[in-house]
């Protein structure tokens, strides 16, 4: 596309592409006729697209680590590869909120503990396998740490609107089902780039990770 | 340029070898005297470079599980000879985190199980930031308590990168010990202290050891009560703060004051 290249507004074919450009690469002029001019319903429908995309590659963890490596490296699947953080800042607010909301005492201490143990959590994991050696980039990684905190959200949701109903070993049971999966979602992004003899000790801090958030959610 | 790190290279005893990343790290150093070569970034900001501590989290899988294990056993000193002896970040770092978390977990099940029969069980959190202040802290001053002593015996082989990886390590026996300290019953809760006290000071005496074998009587005894010491005074702190149940209701006690006074203030005043 050149510079005097005016786009229509509105017009279909427009549209259709703005979902899967890689905006990095775009002319200036062009990002500005793009993102300002649509209507705002636009703008807000193609990023809950965007997250409910991604969300998909955690609700059905990709166990394979080829499948976890062709996450990484596609170039067709531009949105994971660039990576965004509006995701994982709406689950982390959902989960600091749902867990704050039910402790009748320190809500705010808990609403803001975990919301920096999810973000600094996230960055120390990251430069842990940055240290170890691992080719991954900083964004990338704490993008995907953050969706996968999705199973563990709907736990904390659960066991909020079910409160009576449930005993102790009935929690337990729903919580840790959710960090398993939250895990396992995980496990083949973050194992696809360390090498063989490099990949437990990078995916122990992860699992650390995971069962301290869900350690809250037992006790709400 | 060469001669200059063979010469380094042997002055190091044969047990303390250098990784790779070693031998990068000491060849960018020897680079980085000469100032035309390096950019300014490069001469002061290498700190804050993630490639500079790369050489402190150079370990495989297979090392640290070896490690983990000879750390358990508190009479075999070959802690330094596991890998060639190379000092490592990524022990103790996340043990400690996984000390934290467990410490945690076992404060809370312990006040969970005080719970009278008619109350709900609140979360108690505030725990998890004392807790890691004690911890961190601990693990930073204790190794250069260590390492000050060592200097003062005129020891030089062990570096305070040394001390800080042994004392990360020797941390390990207090994992499972923490979540044992969950029992409520203050006989295993003592047992348990004096076994981790033992366990701890003869494992860090044991490898130090190896290292003083050739001091006098006289500085051995002292590194050793010193350690002792240390080890004893971090115990007791450990334990009468985050196990003893009269700290709990104390919390409990403010905290619910704090709320229902809140609570009238803000309907006193609508």
């Amino acid at each position: 596309m050149t510079d005097n290249h005016q786009v229509p507004f509105g017009s279909g074919m427009f549209q259709g592409q703005a979902k899967f450009v890689d905006y990095a690469h775009m002319n200036q002029q062009e990002v500005q006729v793009n993102t300002l001019d649509e209507p705002v319903m636009d703008t807000l429908l193609r990023d809950i697209n965007m997250i409910l995309y991604k969300l998909s590659y955690v609700i059905i963890p990709r166990m394979k680590e080829t499948q976890g490596r062709k996450l990484r490296n596609c170039k067709r699947l531009d949105q994971i590869k660039i990576g965004d953080l509006w995701g994982p800042l709406l689950l982390s607010l959902l989960l600091a909120m749902t867990l704050g909301i039910n402790s009748n005492q320190s809500s705010d201490t808990i609403f803001g503990t975990i919301f920096i143990i999810m973000w600094g959590g996230s960055a120390v994991i990251t430069v842990n396998a940055k240290l170890l050696g691992g080719q991954v980039s900083f964004f990338q990684s704490v993008c995907v740490l953050g969706y996968c905190v999705f199973p563990i959200n709907v736990a904390a949701v659960l066991i909020t609107f079910l409160q009576s109903y449930l005993g102790f070993f009935l929690r337990l049971i729903i919580v840790g089902a959710a960090f398993l999966w939250s895990t396992f979602s995980s496990l083949s992004f973050m194992s696809s780039m360390m090498n063989e003899e490099k990949k437990v000790i990078s995916v122990y801090p992860i699992f650390l990770f995971y069962m301290f958030l869900s350690w809250f959610c037992i006790f709400i | 340029m060469l001669d200059n790190l063979n010469q380094d290279v042997s002055i190091l005893q044969p047990s303390l070898q250098m990784t790779d990343s070693q031998v990068q790290n000491r060849i960018r150093q020897m680079k980085m005297e000469d100032p035309d070569d390096q950019t300014c970034y490069q001469r002061f900001c290498n700190l804050f470079t993630i490639e500079y501590y790369r050489e402190y989290f150079d370990v495989t899988t297979d090392l640290v599980i070896a490690k983990v294990v000879n750390a358990f056993n508190p009479f075999s000193g070959t802690f330094f000879d596991i890998g060639g002896g190379i000092p490592e970040l990524y022990g103790p770092f996340w043990i400690l985190n996984t000390l934290i978390f467990t410490t945690a977990l076992s404060v809370n099940i312990i006040k969970y199980m005080q719970l009278q029969p008619g109350e709900h069980f609140e979360y108690q959190f505030q725990i998890v930031p004392i807790l890691t202040i004690f911890m961190y802290l601990k693990t930073l001053i204790v190794p250069m308590i260590y390492r000050v002593a060592l200097k003062c015996v005129s020891q030089d082989r062990l570096t305070l990168l040394h001390c800080f990886t042994i004392y990360g390590y020797s941390a390990v026996v207090m994992i499972p010990i923490s979540l044992l300290n969950s029992i409520p019953n203050p006989a295993i809760q003592w047992m348990l202290l004096v076994y981790v006290l033992f366990a701890q000071t003869s494992f860090l005496t044991s490898n130090f050891n190896q290292e003083l074998k050739y001091l006098p009587k006289e500085k051995k005894y002292m590194i050793v009560g010193l350690v002792a010491v240390v080890q004893i005074t971090i115990m007791i702190l450990y334990k009468f703060y985050f196990f003893s149940s009269i700290n709990y209701q104390q919390l409990g006690l403010v905290k619910k004051r704090t709320t229902t006074h809140l609570l009238s203030h803000i309907l006193g005043a609508n």
